[in-house]
């Protein structure tokens, strides 16, 4: 017999993760309000909050807010997708095998260093300013979290459940790698796609800065071409929202699959 | 239902490989050894003697540098699902359940999915653990992680089963528990077992015969057959004496490992 029911349990939880969120959250509405009292900023550089939560409001219901979240987050998911589906079964080849990581290696210890933002200047003269473009720019910063961590998910598994999967059946290399080295890099490979999310939703942002005509990025820029600080603010406001949620989405399912280990 | 089991023959199988600073360093002398069909033997030595390798080479995970092993008439040349191993670290699949991990091996040999989940099930009631078909591995004792993987080793039915230490990992009375349950599942279903220990009353309790090897550079010292019937009582006097016996065979090889050891120390 408990005396706490789970599903109160499970409410408590929520609660002690949500509460730090939402004390953080209104420390930066108080430092923001007295930076406003203090400095006395004019309404175009820096609104007061509630202005700002008014273009919010202003934005969601318009429908506005949601249609360029959608574009970037859309280009974020295509991208993010192609990426995943190159880098996931490149880094389990390169991750088994060592000739052909010693091939591969080199292209990308070349490239990695390079900042995608640095690939936004190629990206706008070879596609314009249309979807490609952009879309090859978070492609460029989501293949090497991905490609990277799901070598290192490869390299860690135990050899011993390598050779338990053979004597078990898995004779031939590619009913070894799908019955046996996926599922075990899966943990880490889960880890990489959260990580590699992250590094594309930055890079969106910044490639919209750029060129754009939509997107969360185009918000922003377009609200200081126009002086609109708060306009700029609700787009900001947006990243971090939906940085937050997609963080504890990729949480759970790290959880989900990390097979009960701690 | 029980699958044939089959004889081993160990042809002068040896083992020699680089160490880092590239000398060839002999791991195995050459072994000969011939196990009956349904033998269980067991291979005791001092650490590093060489049996886990010999075992390796014989699940088929190295090559060895001379000599060839057959099981039956086939010759060893790579792993298969005919020659089962328990590992001593278990090496159960953490993304499949209890039952997930037993059906695994029959899945390879395309069993049809119906007849795999009821074999699963008889195995795992062999080792007493149908209550936890649907469990995840990290839900588990070390014990239970060891009694899924013998019932796992088992359910494809291979001609051989291979045991590296299996209860190395195990606490006294967990050991003794599954030592009991694998003499009883080896009673019925008589698979041929190699068995590799360093444990003493272990190796008594389990063995038909017994391979003492000798330290570094690994070869057989001597063979010891237990003319014990089961099961086996540690504090009667015939045991004791086989523990005497092989405790004295052992000391000696202590002596030269440790040796050894101290020597590569300095």
């Amino acid at each position: 017999m408990s005396l706490v029911h789970p599903m109160m349990l499970r409410t408590g939880k929520l609660l002690a993760r949500a509460l730090p969120l939402a004390t953080a959250v209104v420390v930066i509405v108080i430092v923001w309000q007295l930076v406003i009292a203090v400095f006395r900023p004019h309404v175009s550089l820096l609104p007061p909050p509630l202005l700002a939560a008014e273009e919010f409001w202003t934005l969601f219901a318009s429908g506005e807010l949601f249609v360029h979240t959608g574009t970037s987050l859309a280009r974020v998911f295509s991208a993010w997708t192609i990426t995943a589906a190159i880098a996931i079964p490149l880094g389990l080849a390169m991750g088994w095998s060592r000739r052909f990581e010693r091939i591969v290696d080199p292209f990308v210890e070349i490239f990695r260093p390079i900042s995608p933002l640095a690939w936004i200047p190629l990206a706008i003269l070879w596609f314009g300013i249309g979807e490609a473009g952009k879309v090859f720019v978070v492609c460029v910063a989501t293949l090497f979290p991905t490609l990277l961590s799901t070598i290192a998910g490869v390299k860690r598994i135990d050899p011993v459940l390598v050779h338990a999967g053979q004597v078990l059946g898995c004779t031939d290399q590619t009913s070894l790698l799908r019955k046996v080295i996926f599922p075990a890099a899966l943990p880490s490979i889960v880890v990489g796609l959260r990580i590699s999310f992250g590094t594309g939703w930055a890079a969106i942002i910044a490639a919209e800065l750029v060129a754009a005509r939509s997107g969360l990025g185009y918000l922003i820029a377009n609200g200081m071409e126009i002086l609109r600080a708060d306009k700029v603010l609700v787009g900001m406001a947006m990243i971090g929202i939906l940085g937050v949620c997609f963080d504890a989405l990729f949480r759970f399912l790290n959880r989900l699959f990390s097979w009960g280990e701690s | 239902m029980t699958g044939a089991s089959k004889p081993l023959s160990v042809r002068r199988i040896a083992k020699t490989y680089q160490s880092k600073t590239g000398d060839p360093v002999e791991a195995l002398q050459p072994i000969e050894l011939e196990i009956a069909a349904g033998e269980f033997v067991v291979i005791v030595g001092p650490s590093g003697c060489g049996k886990t390798t010999l075992l390796n080479v014989l699940a088929g995970f190295g090559e060895p540098s001379g000599g060839e092993a057959r099981v039956g008439d086939v010759k060893i040349t790579g792993p298969d699902i005919d020659r089962g191993m328990v590992f001593q670290s278990y090496a159960l699949f953490p993304w499949l359940s209890v039952i997930g991990n037993v059906e695994f091996g029959l899945e390879r040999k395309g069993v049809p999915k119906r007849e795999r989940r009821e074999t699963a099930m008889e195995y795992l009631r062999m080792v007493g653990l149908q209550d936890f078909a649907g469990r995840g591995i990290n839900e588990l004792s070390g014990g239970m992680k060891q009694r899924v993987a013998i019932a796992r080793t088992f359910a494809p039915e291979p001609s051989i089963i291979f045991m590296d230490e299996p209860f190395g990992a195990l606490d006294a009375l967990s050991r003794r528990f599954l030592q009991r349950q694998l003499l009883r599942i080896w009673q019925q279903h008589r698979k041929t077992v190699v068995f590799v220990t360093h444990s003493v009353p272990e190796a008594i309790t389990l063995a038909d015969r017994i391979v003492v090897m000798t330290a570094r550079p690994g070869r057989i010292k001597r063979i010891t057959t237990v003319d014990l019937p089961h099961p086996r009582e540690s504090t009667s006097d015939r045991f004791r004496d086989y523990e005497r016996e092989l405790y004295a065979e052992l000391d000696e090889e202590l002596v030269k490992s440790v040796a050894a050891e101290e020597r590569s120390l300095y």
